[in-house]
């Protein structure tokens, strides 16, 4: 068995706001290992940056707070390690491509230096080796003319070549985990693909373990062995790939399949958009967040959180309706007459 | 089996009835925007004015500032309201003239001789005069509030005609572009390029001193300010789908202006008009320190200090210190307030 | 950076241009016939005519202008009507009295970066608080009321500075003596406290907005210390828009010294058109505002270059 890299449990991440207590991740639990991708999907604002910005501890505080759960690096407890060696693990052992490239890159200092300052801090290297480092990883991202490249600004890079570049800066010092944030929805749909075959390449080669935070499930279905469902700062469903796509219980999970198109249908084939509003983070029912979206919801639903329920291989959801009766609906559904995807 | 527990917190926490209308696109991208978000929401039904409300209440400095402008308003038109009359009246009546509490003003501003000092230097502060008299004997409480209102008139009324003149040739500039545009931008900047105080100077001495002539100066240059802001927000709107729908149901350009762009682009130019106010006040009074605004037997706030400073070697502080006081205040007020106007309307500084 | 820097100099063209026009209007503007002034009194009508002529006054009013402008070319700025003396020589003397004191009032202003940086590292702590509040209430002093306080308190109460006047140079704007020295102190400190105020409050507000950008949670990302994130990726762009408000603001430091001088009776260029001023001097008034507008635009050029060469978006562009 692979080297287990993360473990997560009851992870809990809040924002004391003057307006109030915004509970971004409410007791989140999930693993790692060596050479494993785990996607993370939900709509804006399940949570799922708050819970990977937790592992960094990247959450502004105040107003953030981790406020329950162990994070644990292998045998390291991320929540009470010193800043300095949380310092050490950024970049180190744990580096993270964002969303938009646009803005996440410095826009004064060269992509080089921008590259090699990691390399210089973690790897002990001279300027110069680092800098050749940078020019090294540049062209194994796939950007024609590193050397020239490397000496030039964020500015002077397209959208694509500036994801391209965050990728070396994150992958420069060989980390175990790599955390990608929605790393495709600001390009444009051509270079996507470029980028997702970037990260999985990069993976392969450092044998890193992933966690690929997206609503795309299409990117999910491509790269991911595992997938976490979150609404509301909850994790509704839990599971292999195959199983969340194939075997879907919660009715979150279908509501995303459902959205999603389908190339094996004709003109009969309709998108069918989850009905409702994300919740307000700081009003969460304690019971299932996703109950005033719920079709098909039960008396205690609002009030009490259902206990995780086992229903395939390492396959769990968090739901009140039994589970026979989940199949049936699910059977009756438009979208899951025949598999999905 | 997954290896993950149970959740142990148990939430039992007070929830409302209205947690279903987050905004569409919030994102958690951001730890602080999934805070705003969700603030934001909260105040949807609100509206733009209850959220710039609630964002400048929690700016201690710019309450302050309000407070101050508040203040300051309503001493200026209270006395413009009623001091003509009421001083009449007082100036012959021998009890308010011995000091008994009257109006805001207590006395006749212009009122010579009320206490002069045996070295005729005028008197230090006493429960009488409470900000002491001046070397004509005149009570400096009274004068100090009375130019209240010069100060406020010449804030709001050249404030007033620079709006005015941007609000004419910033959308002209901004929505039709080109050459026009070229043409009130490159005048803009020449006017941009004077040292703004020497520039009033320069029309000052052209026009002569005098009352309307400092409005008309301080108003007058004041438009590139205005222009610039109005055409970049218009421009930064012009572009959007509204505009583009209103423009594809055959509105004329006016209306397109005057109903689609420029009110939803007023942010910016509020928050300038109170710093613009706050700057021409300053300007008024350096120009009457100068010796080229007001003019006596008006009172106004940079001629007094002006008055006072020949006599700052006598150790008449008093003298120089509460006009001082209330003109430093009042642009304080302006200042402070614009700043927190800006920072809660600005997206960018959203928390 | 080249194309940038032609477009920079064909805008300081057109505002030169645009300077000097209004100028030469407001020149004949002025009530009375400079012709009749320049006659001297009680000049017969023929000779009002003849020095109207000699004069060009009888020209059309673009001729007119090219010849006041072929005149500045020259340093030629006119007579004063007061003294006869030419402004071109009367600012020459008063330009270094005004020139040292904005030099060293710049270099007070300077403060207001590190004091911005330390205000937003802070941000909600007293000291933040304090500095704030400090530099919007000074930022709103006019600067005689400032001056005529520090004034009042350091020269007439406690007697430790001169209350004005100049002392000599060296180079003609560093002052040579101790007493020199000590003459600049105050209406260098009026004059720089204020600008400090402002420039604090903008790198304030301009490191705050940059502390909230992505490229800074990148910073963090990789591990950087805080230190490092703060100067290595977060001061160099927070500093570049303070640098272009600080050249803007040029113009209200100008202003201010102008003003300063009148306050601490310095002979500069300030001190002159305030008593152009009283004596309704208007050929002086004009040829003062016009050199402090011309250092003005020269000044701000300088440091719109500087700018330009510090940021890469703006050097590299072609």
């Amino acid at each position: 068995m692979a080297e287990r890299l993360l473990t997560v449990k009851g992870l809990s991440t809040h924002f004391f706001t003057h307006a109030g207590v915004v509970k971004a991740v409410n007791g989140v639990s999930f693993t790692l290992d060596r050479g494993e991708t785990i996607g993370i999907v939900g709509e804006s604002g399940s949570g799922k940056t708050v819970a990977a910005m937790s592992l960094m501890r990247l959450i502004p505080d105040p107003p953030g707070k981790v406020v329950e759960g162990s994070l644990m690096l292998r045998d390291r407890d991320l929540r009470t390690i010193s800043d300095a060696e949380m310092r050490h693990v950024r970049g180190n052992d744990i580096a993270m491509i964002f969303q938009d490239p646009m803005t996440s890159l410095n826009p004064v200092m060269k992509v080089g230096k921008q590259i090699a300052e990691a390399i210089m801090l973690h790897q002990d290297k001279g300027k110069a080796e680092a800098w050749q480092m940078a020019a090294d990883l540049l062209a194994r991202v796939g950007i024609p003319d590193a050397d020239k490249r490397v000496d030039q600004y964020p500015f002077e890079f397209s959208g694509g070549m500036r994801q391209r570049a965050m990728i070396a800066m994150a992958i420069s010092c060989n980390p175990d985990v790599l955390i990608a944030d929605e790393p495709t929805t600001a390009l444009d749909v051509t270079i996507q693909a470029q980028i997702i075959d970037v990260v999985r390449e990069m993976q392969a080669q450092y044998d890193s373990g992933v966690i690929l935070i997206t609503h795309d499930l299409g990117v999910i279905a491509e790269m991911s062995d595992k997938v976490m469902v979150m609404y509301g700062g909850r994790t509704v469903e839990y599971g292999p790939v195959d199983e969340i796509f194939y075997n879907p219980h919660h009715p979150y999970t279908w509501g995303l399949l459902a959205s999603l198109p389908r190339l094996d249908e004709t003109e009969k084939s309709r998108l069918t958009p989850i009905k409702g509003q994300p919740p307000n983070l700081i009003t969460l029912p304690p019971g299932c967040p996703f109950t005033p979206r719920c079709p098909y919801r039960r008396a205690q639903c609002r009030d009490i959180w259902p206990k995780l329920e086992v229903v395939g291989p390492e396959h769990g959801v968090h739901c009140w309706i039994p589970v026979g009766e989940r199949v049936a609906i699910r059977a009756g559904l438009p979208h899951f007459k025949e598999p999905a995807v | 089996m997954p290896d993950w527990d149970e959740p142990t917190r148990e939430d039992r926490d007070v929830y409302g009835s209205s947690w279903v209308t987050a905004p569409e696109d919030v994102d958690a991208r951001r730890a602080d925007e999934v805070v705003e978000e969700v603030l934001e929401e909260q105040t949807k039904p609100l509206g733009l004015w209850a959220d710039t409300w609630r964002r400048l209440k929690r700016n201690r400095l710019a309450l302050v500032g309000l407070g101050i402008i508040i203040v300051f308003i309503v001493i200026g038109t209270t006395e413009a309201v009623f001091y003509q009359m009421h001083w009449h009246v007082r100036a012959s009546d021998e009890a308010v003239r011995s000091g008994a509490p009257g109006y805001l003003a207590p006395y006749d501003p212009n009122q010579v001789n009320y206490d002069l000092s045996p070295e005729g230097l005028g008197s230090p502060p006493s429960w009488q005069h409470p900000f002491g008299t001046d070397f004509l004997g005149r009570d400096i409480l009274s004068r100090t509030l009375v130019a209240t209102r010069v100060a406020m008139l010449v804030g709001i009324i050249a404030v007033a005609i620079a709006l005015t003149l941007g609000l004419i040739l910033g959308p002209i500039s901004g929505y039709y572009g080109g050459v026009v545009d070229s043409i009130i931008m490159r005048a803009a900047d020449i006017f941009f390029a004077f040292p703004y105080i020497l520039f009033v100077l320069l029309i000052m001495s052209v026009l002569g001193q005098g009352f309307q002539n400092v409005f008309i100066a301080i108003g007058v240059l004041g438009w590139a300010t205005f222009a610039r802001v109005v055409r970049g927000q218009i421009l930064s709107v012009k572009s959007m789908e509204y505009v583009e729908a209103a423009r594809a149901q055959g509105a004329t350009d006016m209306r397109i202006i005057f109903r689609h762009v420029l009110p939803n682009s007023m942010a910016p130019v509020y928050v300038a008009v109170a710093m613009a106010i706050g700057g021409a006040i300053a300007t008024e009074a350096a120009l009457s320190y100068l010796g080229i605004g007001i003019q006596p037997p008006n009172s106004s706030w940079g001629l007094m200090i002006s008055d006072a400073v020949n006599y700052l070697a006598g150790g008449n502080w008093w003298w120089l210190l509460f006009p001082s006081i209330a003109l430093v205040t009042t642009v304080f007020g302006f200042i402070s307030f614009g700043n927190g106007l800006r920072d809660a309307t600005d997206p960018k500084l959203k928390e | 950076m080249i194309a940038y820097i032609i477009r920079r100099l064909l805008q300081l063209v057109i505002v030169l241009f645009g300077v000097t026009l209004i100028t030469f209007g407001m020149l004949k503007l002025v009530p009375g016939d400079p012709a009749v002034a320049l006659a001297g009194k009680g000049a017969s009508p023929e000779k009002i005519a003849s020095v109207r002529h000699e004069r060009g006054l009888d020209r059309p009013f673009y001729v007119q202008y090219y010849k006041y402008v072929e005149r500045l070319l020259h340093g030629d700025l006119g007579e004063s009507l007061y003294s006869s003396r030419p402004v071109g020589e009367m600012i020459r003397e008063a330009a270094p009295v005004t020139i040292q004191l904005a030099v060293a009032a710049v270099l007070i202003e300077l403060l207001g970066i590190p004091l911005g940086v330390y205000s937003a590292l802070r941000q909600y702590t007293f000291w933040d608080t304090a500095l704030t509040t400090g530099a919007l209430i000074l930022w709103g002093i006019p600067v005689f009321v400032l001056g005529y306080f520090a004034m009042y308190i350091f020269g007439l109460k406690l007697d430790w500075l001169p209350i004005g006047g100049v002392g000599p140079t060296v180079l003609g704007i560093i002052p040579s003596t101790p007493a020199s020295w000590s003459t600049l102190v105050l209406p260098a400190l009026t004059l720089g406290l204020i600008e400090v105020a402002y420039i604090s409050y903008m790198q304030r507000a301009s490191m705050l907005e940059v502390s909230r950008s992505d490229f800074i949670r990148t910073a963090r990302a990789k591990g950087l210390t805080e230190r490092k994130v703060v100067w290595g990726h977060g001061f160099k762009n927070a500093v570049i828009p303070v640098m272009t408000i600080a050249g803007i603001d040029l113009g209200v430091l100008i202003g201010g010294a102008i003003i300063t001088e009148t306050v601490f009776n310095r002979p500069g260029i300030g001190l002159m058109i305030y008593q152009a001023i009283n004596s309704r001097d208007t050929a002086v008034i004009a040829g003062g505002v016009l050199f402090a507008t011309f250092f003005f635009v020269f000044a701000n050029l300088l440091v719109d270059l500087g700018y330009a060469w510090v940021d890469p978006r703006v050097r590299l562009e072609d």
